[in-house]
């Protein structure tokens, strides 16, 4: 029921549960309730995903407002469709651990990686912000 | 009865069960009418019912102004229930319907609060009260809530899926009025806007399943009302029912109160008018193909009469979980905000230009249905976007590129939201020497100048199109002086490209694929002499063409080369042939498609001009000349294996035969039928 056809529009997409992958890396799952001409999305309900290796965790946050230009992606999730995947569901505080170890474990590669090509004479710049040019 | 009976059994027991939060959408107000969600909705469908079906019967019936004294209606006596409707429908469905409109008069008595909303009759419900006839809907007032009261915020989602829509409102479907007020007339606006027809017939599809789910819905008609209370000219009275604003065109608002004792055909009749339905709770078909449907004041009520009640019991068994109590936060008209704005943006006075993949897309599927279908085309074809023309009234640059600033400053507003900034190309100052040193750099400013012809290019062919025949001689013509200045602008940039060695001219683009495309588009607009030029550099240069490739773009331009031989005169076409029939050409030519098609061409333009009778004024040598190059082709096409040409002319054995004995001439067919696969060679 596209009311504009030929075009894409997220007005079809209202009070469906969606997913949402942020600039940031922030993955949101929740129902969208409204948004507007800049894609800014309205969600309620939403839940903070964080993927860590094969487990999962969710963090309740509530009602979220999206800034459009900060979508990378946004699809429905069908919520009868059955859920078999392999992850695994696992706390908060769990999953928050494992993040911490992953970003941990993640510098101290970068660490050695800059170390490595200070010796050689090489320096590449860190991209910060990929966003940024 | 019985079905009435269960149903009210049914309506008892579900009632409880309506989670008590449905309170917080009424903004926290009044408490009462909490738990009569369901039945509060069923009564506003019943009220949309009734209103449309006085509407499309002419029923008369006492108009009031006054809420109090639609109360007082509701204390007339009952009159007797319904006799079965002579319509072939199961009576069990009067029976449900005709009860509602004396329902409420046990609930008006109590006091009407009417909150300033108009909403039409609906009494106070207290709890637990039930409808004697359980098929009886019961008319609720709703609650006002904050978006009530603001006219600006109004829920369209139910009024829209109403049936009610004539056949005379498709006419004024087409302009939407920016003017209006947003509390006014939304459902005109929203139905001008021509392009939700499978919107319309999505919703009509759904029926009593889903309002009840929501309280959501019931805020609806009641914004509405305020809005039409607020905003409209047309409604003049309170108690509007949510049916009314529909019905703008008809003028039709003698019937401000839902419940009133109608005839037993009515109430039948009623039903058939599709409830609000939340967009939550609809289930968009999978075909976007769908077209909208007014449908008929009568014939269609039946089915859908019957969709409703089976929906409605439905409801009663169906879980609270599946309830979403935050559906339409998003109203209607939000939505259709949205949408227009949409629309405003993609709006353009040269959509071919500016949407150039939809059009043409959309285009090859109308032909394609055009062709395959042409009996059931109307019912096939594809929703097209037709962006309605909204004036636009702020006219302004987007981007503004200050010169000298290394960026670009975007503007963003309503309508043009995050105009995307384009890189600004960085002018690059190289000295001409140097340039030329570059081959690299050489080819990229070939591959860019043909990008910036290209450009060129298309607003030429754009002007080709747009010459319709409402122009006036003179703006045809200036037309036609511009895109010529533009066409010998692109003859001129590609002929005298600054390269390194004088190289030929032309040749650097058609060596690019690209080029090749460009000069077949530009041919056409080329005058004779011009395109003649272009003919002789590419047979001239044909080996190299020929071998340098890789992509097998030549064969574009065969057809526009094809209509300038066509135009040639014999001792152009000798000269063009010389070229052609050096040794290695001719070897290399039997080899490549084009080369042979353009063999064949030039050889068939002389055929025709030497059999056609017209005086030839040849130049010395023509013809000595040009049989010897038959002689030289004959014996090249006979030696070699040939490819299949892109086009074989029907006059090329004619040739041969005048010129040749017949055993070279059955050589040369069967060698040159072997490359066609086919007889294409009349005898």
């Amino acid at each position: 029921m596209n009311y504009v056809p030929g075009t894409a529009s997220l007005i079809d997409d209202i009070d469906k549960k969606h997913l949402v992958l942020l600039r940031d890396g922030r993955t949101l799952i929740g129902y969208l309730r409204s948004i507007d001409q800049f894609a800014n999305l309205v969600f309620h309900q939403t839940v903070e995903r964080i993927h860590v290796g094969k487990k999962f965790g969710d963090i309740p946050r509530g009602i979220f407002i999206v800034r459009g230009e900060n979508v990378v992606l946004l699809g429905e999730i069908d919520v009868d469709k059955p859920c078999d995947t392999v992850l695994q569901q696992v706390s908060i505080e769990e999953i928050l651990e494992e993040q911490r170890l992953q970003q941990q474990s993640k510098q101290e590669t970068e660490k050695v990686k800059m170390l490595a090509l200070k010796d050689r004479g090489l320096s590449i710049p860190k991209a910060d912000n990929l966003d940024e040019y | 009865m019985s079905d009435s009976e269960k149903q009210q059994e049914a309506e008892k027991e579900s009632l409880p069960q309506w989670p008590e939060n449905g309170g917080e959408w009424s903004d926290g107000e009044e408490v009462t009418n909490m738990d009569c969600g369901l039945l509060q909705a069923m009564a506003e469908e019943d009220d949309e019912i009734n209103v449309h079906n006085e509407e499309t019967f002419g029923m008369d019936h006492d108009a009031t102004d006054d809420p109090s004294v639609v109360v007082l209606q509701f204390e007339d006596p009952l009159p007797p229930p319904p006799t079965p409707p002579p319509e072939p429908k199961p009576s069990s469905r009067s029976s449900p319907h005709s009860p509602p409109k004396q329902r409420p008069q046990y609930f008006l008595r109590a006091p009407p609060v009417q909150r300033g909303r108009g909403r039409g009759l609906r009494g106070g419900l207290g709890r637990g009260q039930m409808f004697e006839d359980p098929a009886v809907m019961r008319t609720v007032e709703g609650r006002p809530s904050i978006k009530t009261l603001d006219s600006a915020i109004l829920d369209l989602g139910n009024t829209l899926s109403q049936k009610t829509f004539e056949d005379d409102d498709s006419a004024i479907m087409c302009v939407i009025d920016g003017h209006r007020g947003r509390g006014q007339h939304l459902t005109s606006n929203f139905r001008d806007v021509p392009c939700p027809a499978s919107y319309y017939t999505g919703r009509t599809g759904e029926l009593g399943g889903s309002y009840p789910r929501t309280t959501f819905d019931q805020r609806g008609p009641s914004q509405m009302h305020a809005s039409m209370v607020v905003g409209s000219p047309i409604f003049s009275r309170q108690p509007l029912t949510p049916r009314q604003h529909y019905n703008q065109t008809g003028g039709f608002m003698h019937c401000p109160s839902t419940p009133r004792s109608l005839p037993s055909k009515m109430m039948q009749l009623r039903f058939g008018v599709i409830s609000p339905r939340p967009s939550a709770f609809y289930s968009p078909s999978s075909n976007p193909v769908q077209h909208f449907r007014y449908p008929g004041p009568v014939t269609q009520l039946h089915p859908q009469h019957k969709r409703l009640l089976s929906q409605k019991q439905r409801i009663f068994q169906r879980k609270t979980e599946d309830w979403d109590p935050y559906c339409n936060l998003m109203t209607a008209k939000e939505k259709e905000w949205i949408t227009r704005l949409q629309m405003i943006q993609l709006q353009s006075e040269n959509p071919y230009h500016e949407d150039y993949y939809y059009q043409e897309y959309y285009r090859r599927i109308e032909a394609k249905m055009a062709e395959e279908e042409l009996g059931i085309r109307s019912k096939r074809e594809p929703p097209k976007l037709t962006t309605p023309y909204i004036m636009k009234t702020d006219v302004y640059a987007p981007v503004v590129h200050i010169e000298g600033s290394l960026g670009q400053v975007a503007v963003s507003t309503c309508y043009s939201p995050r105009r995307a900034i384009s890189a600004v190309n960085a002018v690059h100052t190289l000295g001409p020497l140097e340039e030329q040193k570059d081959i690299k750099q050489q080819r990229l400013e070939v591959l860019s100048k043909i990008e910036k012809l290209f450009m060129v290019l298309l607003e030429v062919e754009e002007a080709e199109r747009m010459k319709t025949p409402l122009m006036s001689e003179a703006e045809e013509r200036s037309v036609m002086e511009k895109s010529q200045g533009k066409v010998e602008h692109i003859y001129s940039q590609l002929q005298h490209h600054s390269t390194l060695d004088s190289g030929v001219e032309f040749l650097p683009f058609l060596l690019v694929s690209k080029g090749k495309r460009l000069l077949a588009r530009l041919l056409p607009f080329l005058k004779h002499d011009t395109a003649l030029k272009i003919l002789s550099i590419v047979t001239s240069n044909l080996p190299a063409l020929m071998s340098r490739d890789p992509e097998a773009a030549l064969p574009v331009l065969y057809p526009p080369l094809r209509n300038v031989i066509g135009g040639l005169a014999f001792s152009q076409l000798i000269g063009v042939l010389k070229d052609l029939t050096t040794y290695e050409s001719l070897a290399l030519a039997c080899q490549n498609k084009f080369g042979l098609s353009l063999l064949y061409a030039l050889l068939s333009q002389g055929e025709k001009l030497l059999s056609s009778g017209v005086p030839l004024e040849p130049s010395i040598g023509d013809f000595e000349t040009w049989t010897d190059t038959i002689f030289q082709v004959a014996g090249q096409l006979s030696e070699s294996s040939l490819v299949e040409p892109l086009l074989m002319p029907s006059n090329l054995l004619t040739l041969f035969c005048r010129y040749l004995d017949k055993r070279t001439v059955h050589q040369l067919k069967s060698n040159m039928e072997s490359a066609t696969g086919y007889l294409a060679l009349a005898s």
